[in-house]
């Protein structure tokens, strides 16, 4: 690894990671993995749920011992590297569930191991409270966010920076963060990319994991594929693109991903009226067809979810109406999925699966008044269109009995749609179908979505994931601060076009009539 | 099962894989029943009388006041919440029943009403116990802990002797055998049978599961979550009634001191059964075990004579070893 930097002057390496072998039980999770890190670099880390990414990154932060190869961090080689070793070695990570107490101050998260003490073996709090603003102000957040706060008023994008300063305050030059925009509203990922930035200025190495691929290209210097545990190589950011990092990842074409929109779009399912919510949304019109999948985009805070969650009596409906199938709708989700209309939403853990129970449990929770004799759930009623749904959307590993939080992100998000596609539900309305899925299993779930439309059914989409919008929709639906700020149709649909409705001035915005 | 697999290799080791699958999900309880057995062996090294048909029936009988109760208890647990007042619910039963006996001067028509009424009062005082928890949204621990000292008042404003009376024809009801088996015995099999099936079989009971693992994923999956949560309440409520008839009929007398302890006694059967504190997970088995471990203590000391103090101090060690033998994780904070 002689290559030079352009971006940087600097070249010093500060992480050497050499032929990093790991297997657990007979599985390769890493075979022969190398990777480097330098000074004020930010070094991307992508590939798909399972390639080894997680495996590399707690290699690094010495929560597992690889079988072979070394970890050379500074000029000192390791076999063995204990997590208390990586940490004074400056190693730190943001990890994408926060490790903060949300009933105490700012100051005292950051300095929770390693606070500043007295003379008299005190916690020194009026030096933990500059050192912590100083941290901030490092961090270019100093203006925002009062180290006196109590974490839980901030935002999640200003815990995260709260994060991110915990794990400088141990003094890390080698910061990993793991998928660190997933968690975020779309408008602090602006504020996160500074800080990022801010951190490279400082000379601090940063390892940036993302599903998000522009991300990468956004922000990372170089960027390593990891695929089945081998490294894929490593490319200079400027020297490759989009349809390269993806074809690396997952040996396809982009292309490939969206199924064809050949659905025949019959009868009108859903229709929304002059709906207001909460201040949050006002005066949205649309309606969704037998056979369409109308896409829903927008910036975050545009009403988009609100939206999606007024679907199904989620949101408490100022003024308007939502009719189902031409009659007006009892508002509540228990009546909406009796009606068939049904919400996958966007955070599986919160909403979509109870991740203590099986596979099955969770696929037969809605539907148990079908698999009912005599008030009594049978067996076989139960087993058949367990296993027939598990086949049906590909649930990798194939079992009904072992607990949803066992399994794999883009694995738990075909739970929930085999929950759901077992009520036969009319219309689905989708929040952030892909969101956290690795690469293919978002074809996967792209496919099974323009399945179910074919089937008739009505499918919303509301995604900030513009290719996925504009692959998938036969039509978006583009909000703005809470109105409708234009429609636009497949053939006519861009990137460009979408943003700038979903980005509008007053003088752009054109009301739309619904059909 | 009802699972047909096509594919050979990969299935194959699907299905060996299953028993290791079925011993790491069923750990717990596999882990209680372990406990029981070597229970069992030291008990009947220590005691000739303990290996006995006779002694083995009697702890079947001695398990179903507290089987009764900690039924009733799972329930309340499963959703995540705590049922404090089902021992105040049993005495409370049992006086208000053997006070009408004994006003009635021991009239044996009288069975079937206040037998009817004393599950009436389980049922009013189980749907108090949900309506407050539902509405206020209070710690149902709190709530049932408020309940459980009016009861206890109201117990006492009732009788602080014991209440004769109880006529001889219900008394007998305890006693009926078939074979060397009593009747009860074989009831309360029934009931634990109908408790798995409820639990695992059933609308009701699927959903105490899903509202302790998650309110908002059960209201989303269509469970009414306030139907669910009393249900629970009046189940567990119910089942201290039939456990306040059931000591009725064993002592004869209406005791001011009846279920004592029983409370605290019905959730650490559960807890050491590896139902979760937290809510959401356990099992009828665990239950069952955790129900005969402590059964199988309490007479085994008694076969022993061991002094009430270090009965009340051993079963306090043992509960805690069991407990640490679990995950915290899994048990949730005892």
């Amino acid at each position: 690894m002689t290559e030079r930097l352009s971006t940087n002057g600097s070249s010093e390496t500060i992480l050497i990671l050499n032929d990093i072998q790991k297997t657990f039980g007979g599985i390769h999770a890493l075979s022969g993995v190398s990777f480097d890190l330098k000074r004020g670099e930010v070094h991307a880390l992508c590939g798909e749920n399972g390639a080894g990414k997680s495996t590399l990154i707690k290699t690094i932060t010495g929560a597992y011992i690889p079988d072979g190869g070394t970890i050379q961090i500074g000029d000192v080689s390791y076999e063995v590297l204990t997590p208390e070793q990586a940490r004074n070695l400056g190693v730190g990570v943001v990890y994408q569930e926060f490790n903060l107490l949300p009933d105490m101050p700012v100051d005292e998260n950051i300095f929770l191991t390693n606070p500043p003490m007295g003379r008299v073996g005190l916690i020194d709090t009026k030096a933990r409270a500059n050192q912590a603003y100083q941290l901030l102000e490092r961090l270019g957040a100093h203006k925002h966010i009062n180290p006196n706060e109590l974490v839980k008023n901030l935002t999640v994008g200003e815990q995260q920076i709260v994060e991110i300063a915990k794990a400088l305050a141990t003094n890390a030059h080698i910061l990993i963060m793991d998928e660190p925009s997933a968690v975020l509203p779309s408008r602090d990922v602006e504020r996160l990319y500074t800080v990022v930035q801010a951190l490279r200025e400082e000379g601090v190495g940063v390892i940036y994991i993302s599903h998000r691929l522009n991300e990468i290209f956004d922000l990372a210097d170089r960027v390593t594929v990891l695929k089945d545990g081998q490294s894929m190589g490593t490319l200079k950011v400027a020297e490759t693109n989009n349809d390269e990092l993806v074809r690396l990842m997952v040996g396809r074409e982009l292309t490939d991903m969206y199924p064809p929109a050949d659905v025949e779009i019959g009868d009108v399912l859903l229709e929304v009226h002059n709906l207001c919510i909460e201040g949050m949304v006002f005066d949205v019109s649309f309606s969704v067809r037998e056979g369409e999948i109308v896409g829903l985009a927008g910036l975050g805070g545009s009403g988009r979810t609100t939206i999606a969650r007024a679907m199904v009596g989620l949101a408490k409906i100022d003024s308007g109406e939502i009719r189902y199938f031409g009659q007006k709708a009892r508002m509540n989700p228990a009546s909406a999925a009796r009606a068939g209309v049904v919400l996958i939403p966007e955070d599986r853990k919160a909403y979509g699966l109870i991740l203590d129970q099986s596979t099955r449990f969770n696929i037969t929770l809605p539907n148990l008044p079908q698999l009912e004799r005599w008030r009594i759930i049978l067996k076989r009623n139960e087993w058949d269109p367990v296993l027939s749904a598990i086949e049906e959307v590909q649930l990798r590993p194939p079992n009904p009995e072992m607990p949803s939080g066992n399994l794999s992100g883009g694995n738990q998000q075909k739970v929930v749609i085999a929950k759901w596609l077992m009520a036969r539900p009319k219309v689905i309305v989708f929040d952030e179908p892909t969101r956290g899925i690795d690469v293919g299993a978002k074809a996967e779930i792209y496919t099974r979505i323009r399945e179910i439309s074919r089937q008739g059914v009505g499918v919303i989409m509301a995604s900030s994931d513009l290719p996925e919008l504009l692959g998938m929709s036969d039509r978006i639906l583009v909000m703005h601060e809470g109105r409708l700020a234009g429609e636009v149709p497949r053939d006519e649909a861009s990137e460009e076009a979408i943003m700038l409705l979903a980005t509008a001035t007053e003088t752009e915005a054109e009301t739309v009539v619904p059909n | 099962m009802a699972i047909t697999y096509e594919d050979s290799q990969e299935d194959a080791a699907l299905r060996s894989n299953r028993w290791l699958a079925f011993a790491r999900d069923n750990a717990n309880i596999l882990l209680i029943y372990f406990f029981i057995f070597l229970l069992v062996l030291i008990a009947s090294i220590f005691s000739d009388r303990f290996l006995t048909a006779s002694n083995m029936v009697n702890i079947l009988r001695q398990s179903i006041v507290l089987g009764l109760l900690s039924i009733g208890q799972m329930a309340v647990l499963l959703t995540g919440g705590m049922d404090i007042s089902v021992e105040q619910v049993s005495r409370l039963v049992g006086l208000v029943v053997a006070t009408a006996f004994a006003a009635s001067g021991s009239n044996p028509a009288l069975i079937l009403p206040l037998v009817l009424g004393g599950i009436f009062i389980g049922l009013v005082m189980g749907g108090i116990n949900g309506v407050l928890i539902t509405r206020t949204h209070a710690v149902p621990f709190i709530i049932t802990f408020g309940v459980a000292f009016i009861l206890r008042g109201i117990n006492l404003a009732i009788a602080t002797t014991p209440i004769r009376g109880v006529p001889d024809v219900y008394l007998n009801v305890y006693d009926a055998k078939i074979g060397i088996v009593p009747l009860n015995v074989i009831v309360m099999a029934l009931v634990w049978f109908l408790a798995w099936l409820f639990t695992t079989r059933s609308r009701p009971g699927r959903s105490l599961y899903a509202v302790g693992g998650s309110e908002r994923i059960a209201m989303l999956s269509a469970i009414r979550i306030n139907r669910t949560l009393v249900s629970a309440y009046v189940i567990s409520s119910t089942f201290a009634a039939l456990a306040g008839l059931f000591l009725l009929a064993r002592t004869g007398v209406g005791d001011p001191s009846a279920a004592e302890g029983l409370t605290f006694q019905s959730i650490v059967a559960c807890a050491v059964g590896g139902i979760s504190l937290y809510g959401g997970r356990g099992s009828i088995f665990g239950t069952l075990g955790g129900v005969i471990l402590l059964t199988l203590l309490a007479n085994f000391f008694n076969l022993m004579q061991v002094n009430i103090f270090y009965q009340q101090l051993l079963l306090g060690v043992i509960v805690l070893i069991a407990v640490a033998a679990y995950k915290t994780k899994d048990l949730g904070a005892l």
